[in-house]
């Protein structure tokens, strides 16, 4: 190829690239959801005078043309095998693969949060429970990276110190050590939660420490389509999705699940949520404030209060067999101080079951 | 909007090269100017009423020292256009400085004004005030014809971030200029390139020094990986974004000049300085160091007039001390150069250059310092001297994570790749395999280039504020 052709092809083919992906760009009906980010995408913003003289217009448009630009997920696909196999990178975007599993950099250890945590359960030990006839438990669930960083070089928090740091500051509160029970295939390889088909004897042995003993026998259903998790979306890369099981029992059916947000009565699996865009959520409805759940045939005349993050979401059923009444308090939607218009503290058992994500990231707590 | 943006390359560049390639002649020079406009209010719609009052100053006082050429008005009509391009710049850019500054030394509280900088503030200010000494001096005339001239001063490609284009550099190019098939397409390739050295070098290391910055697991190891890191983001990121300027002038028929020359290959300061950012050393070397009588004076005076230089030249780049600290190492380093170690440096092989790199290394570690006292502890924690400790998983981690874009990086900024690159021309096979490759090659730089935009949203511009 002489130089003149070269020259030629070289700018037609650049000019026709960036001509036809602008088109298109413009063209495209905007998309307004990405299911694999599970977000929706920006709009096309508001111009009008006052957007443009101040500059709102023009960063809205950065965001916009950003999520709305043709192919997108191939290109974020094309990024992260470059960042991958090219440039050797051992994330992208802070998500790391390993042995097929996906998670996320969990570091440094953030000491002043696992002191908040404490703090904002302190306050409820002191508003609510300080002087009732209520046992305090407590149990943290080790994230993803406990089983998959340290042993792989990746940057990882020092898991002991942060459960000794919240267990010395819940000095009110049993531990209940659960650590030793999980292994990484107790998790989905896609997303941050465990599996709920696998964590059964954790729920034996978190009921057992408060006293009651689970023994029902449960129906292994599978979810009939595939289950992409929150790291599939952000890591970009073509993975195989995970399937999502679910433990069902006849008992269920006679529990009453109530709902104080939406003030209506919900199923413990809730199949329009599994169809969803986080099939995840299925269990319990995913993010609730608080839940009641009420169970007729339990094997205990007991009843129990779980402050909880979305892990508790998939291992709450496996309880409800041991307790009449359990009380699900997610503190990250509802303040600490309003719960005495809705919860009457009357010495149940109370468990505080936190992952070490939310315990070092625990801004969001309430 | 920078360059660097999807905004930029698929919703604006070539629109506007459509539209300059379709109007005739007498035209081209409007899009030219409709298209710099747009692309300064697409970030800044405000201050655009300050670039167009400054480029009609600077049109009028321009025809008006020529006009008194020779005469006691000329020299006034020079200082008022002086006077109101330097007003600016100080204004927006150093009044800050000026009160905290102020307000330390004499325990007052007075308020500070918290400006935005107009983006290319100082790069277009720099061109006004070398376009009117020009004059001044009759090298060369004012332009008469307002678009021509607000064409020279806007334009998109060099605006923001250099370089810095004298008009005597293309007042001819203005009135009567070539697009040739060969032009376009090395101002394509030059663009691309740079667009690559900015997203897919600058960027990454980018991403690796706020690792760093935010961490609390500092290590030596650590320090000194932020620190080539932060040495080659500087490099890769100032000199993509002139790399995509003077592609983006060659498009438009301009030829603009170099403002990089592998400075990291230099064996002395001296010739760092030669390679590095040429187009504001040669501008205060014309404009300031010359008439303040250059090394043609007695060693004292010479030492001064380097002092003023590099301070200024600090200063230039931001209002701030570190800044400031930054310009006078370096007029220390080449006063000691000039005086003593020049000749030594000469004759080794390798310690010239590891002293250059050491000393550069140190430099933009000041300058990417919030603070000197900063500045000092860093440095510091490089040679050891912090409590710090040599490595921890984290800084192994990172090194490993960001080797190959290091490695990349490093060889990326001495001139060998391009010379291998070049010598296939002379091998027969090579080079026609090359010219298939060639285009393959850039449409997929393009291609990860926007996969990296699309994706991720760090996306800073280091000199975008200067």
């Amino acid at each position: 190829m002489g130089e003149y052709l070269k020259n030629l092809v070289m700018i037609c083919t650049v000019f026709l690239f960036l001509i036809v992906f602008s088109i298109w760009g413009i063209v495209k009906p905007d998309a307004t959801v990405s299911v694999s980010e599970r977000r929706t995408l920006a709009e096309f913003p508001k111009i009008n005078v006052s957007t443009i003289k101040s500059g709102k217009f023009m960063s809205e448009w950065e965001v916009y043309v950003l999520d709305q630009f043709p192919m997108r997920q191939q290109f974020r696909t094309l990024k992260a095998v470059t960042v991958f196999d090219v440039f050797m990178q051992k994330d992208n975007n802070g998500i790391y693969i390993q042995d097929g599993y996906l998670s996320k950099l969990e570091y440094p250890f953030h000491e002043e949060s696992v002191e908040y945590a404490a703090d904002r359960f302190r306050f409820i030990y002191d508003k609510y429970l300080d002087g009732k006839a209520s046992n305090v438990y407590l149990s943290v669930i080790p994230d993803k990276n406990y089983f998959m960083a340290h042993q792989n070089g990746y940057p990882s928090i020092n898991y002991t110190r942060l459960i000794n740091s919240i267990q010395n500051k819940m000095d009110y509160a049993k531990y209940i050590d659960i650590t030793g029970l999980l292994e990484l295939n107790d998790y989905y390889r896609t997303d941050t939660h465990w599996r709920q088909e696998n964590i059964e004897s954790v729920a034996g042995r978190l009921a057992y420490e408060m006293g009651v003993t689970l023994t029902a026998g449960y129906t292994k259903r599978i979810l009939e389509i595939p289950f992409y998790g929150v790291y599939f979306g952000q890591n970009a890369l073509p993975v195989e999705a995970d399937n999502i099981y679910y433990m069902d029992n006849g008992m269920f059916d006679n529990c009453t699940i109530y709902d104080y947000e939406t003030d209506s009565y919900i199923p413990m699996y809730d199949m329009e949520k599994a169809y969803g865009k986080d099939s995840y959520e299925m269990f319990l409805s995913g993010s609730k404030a608080l839940l009641t759940i009420e169970n007729p045939q339990a094997v205990s005349d007991k009843e129990l209060i779980i402050f909880r993050d979305s892990f508790g979401s998939s291992l709450i059923p496996y309880l409800a067999e041991g307790y009449t009444k359990m009380t699900i308090v997610d503190i990250r939607y509802i303040s600490s101080h309003m719960l005495g218009h809705f919860i009457n503290f009357d010495g149940q058992d109370i468990l505080f079951l936190y992952s070490t994500s939310v315990l070092n990231n625990s801004i969001t707590l309430k | 909007m920078i360059f660097s943006s999807i905004t930029f390359l698929y919703y604006f560049i070539p629109w506007v090269v459509l539209l300059y390639f379709l109007v005739p002649w007498h035209l081209k020079n409007s899009i030219l100017l409709l298209a710099s406009l747009i692309f300064y209010a697409w970030g800044e719609p405000l201050y655009l009423i300050y670039m167009l009052v400054s480029i009609v100053q600077g049109y009028i006082l321009g025809i008006l020292i020529e006009k008194y050429c020779n005469r006691w008005q000329s020299k006034l009509f020079l200082i008022s256009t002086t006077l109101f391009s330097l007003g600016l710049l100080v204004y927006f850019k150093y009044a800050d400085f000026f009160i905290v500054n102020f307000n330390a030394v004499t325990g007052l509280s007075l308020p500070l004004l918290k400006f935005t900088l107009p983006i290319g503030i100082s790069f277009y200010t720099f061109q006004l005030l070398s376009y009117a000494v020009d004059i001044y001096r009759g090298k060369v005339p004012a332009q008469k014809n307002i678009i021509n001239f607000a064409a020279y001063v806007a334009m998109f490609p060099q605006l923001v971030a250099g370089p810095i284009v004298r008009y005597s550099d293309i007042a001819i190019q203005l009135n009567i200029r070539r697009h040739r098939l060969s032009d376009i397409a090395y101002g394509v390739r030059r663009f691309l390139i740079g667009l690559s050295k900015k997203i897919l070098i600058a960027n990454v290391l980018g991403e690796l020094v706020a690792v760093f910055k935010s961490s609390d697991d500092k290590s030596v190891l650590f320090v000194w990986i932020y620190a080539f890191a932060c040495t080659l983001q500087i490099y890769f990121d100032f000199s993509g974004y002139s790399d995509m300027a003077i592609g983006l002038g060659k498009i438009f028929g301009f030829c603009f000049p170099e403002n990089f020359n592998y400075p990291y290959i230099s064996g002395s300061i001296s010739e760092f300085w030669r390679r590095w950012h040429m187009s504001l050393g040669k501008w205060f070397r014309d404009y300031l160091y010359i008439p303040l009588g250059g090394n043609r004076v007695s060693t004292w005076k010479w030492i001064r007039n380097i002092l003023i230089v590099w301070m200024a030249t600090g200063f230039w780049h931001g209002a701030s001390w570190n800044f400031i600290l930054w310009g006078l190492l370096f007029a220390i380093l080449l006063i000691i150069e000039k005086l003593w170690i020049l000749k030594y440096l000469a004759d080794s092989k390798i310690v010239k250059h590891i002293y250059v790199l050491f000393f550069v290394i140190v430099s933009f570690i000041i300058f990417d310092s919030q603070t000197v006292r900063g500045a000092f502890e860093t440095v510091g924690d490089m040679l050891g001297l912090g409590a710090l400790p040599f490595a921890t998983i984290q800084s192994i981690y990172y090194l490993k994570s960001y080797a190959v874009i290091l490695i990349i990086a490093i060889i990326g900024a001495t001139p060998y790749p391009a010379k291998l690159w070049n010598k296939l021309d002379n091998m027969h096979i090579a080079a026609n395999i090359k010219n298939i490759l060639e285009p393959l090659f850039l449409l997929l730089y393009l291609l990860v280039c926007t996969s990296f935009l699309v994706d991720g949203s760090f996306n800073p511009f280091l000199y975008f504020r200067f």
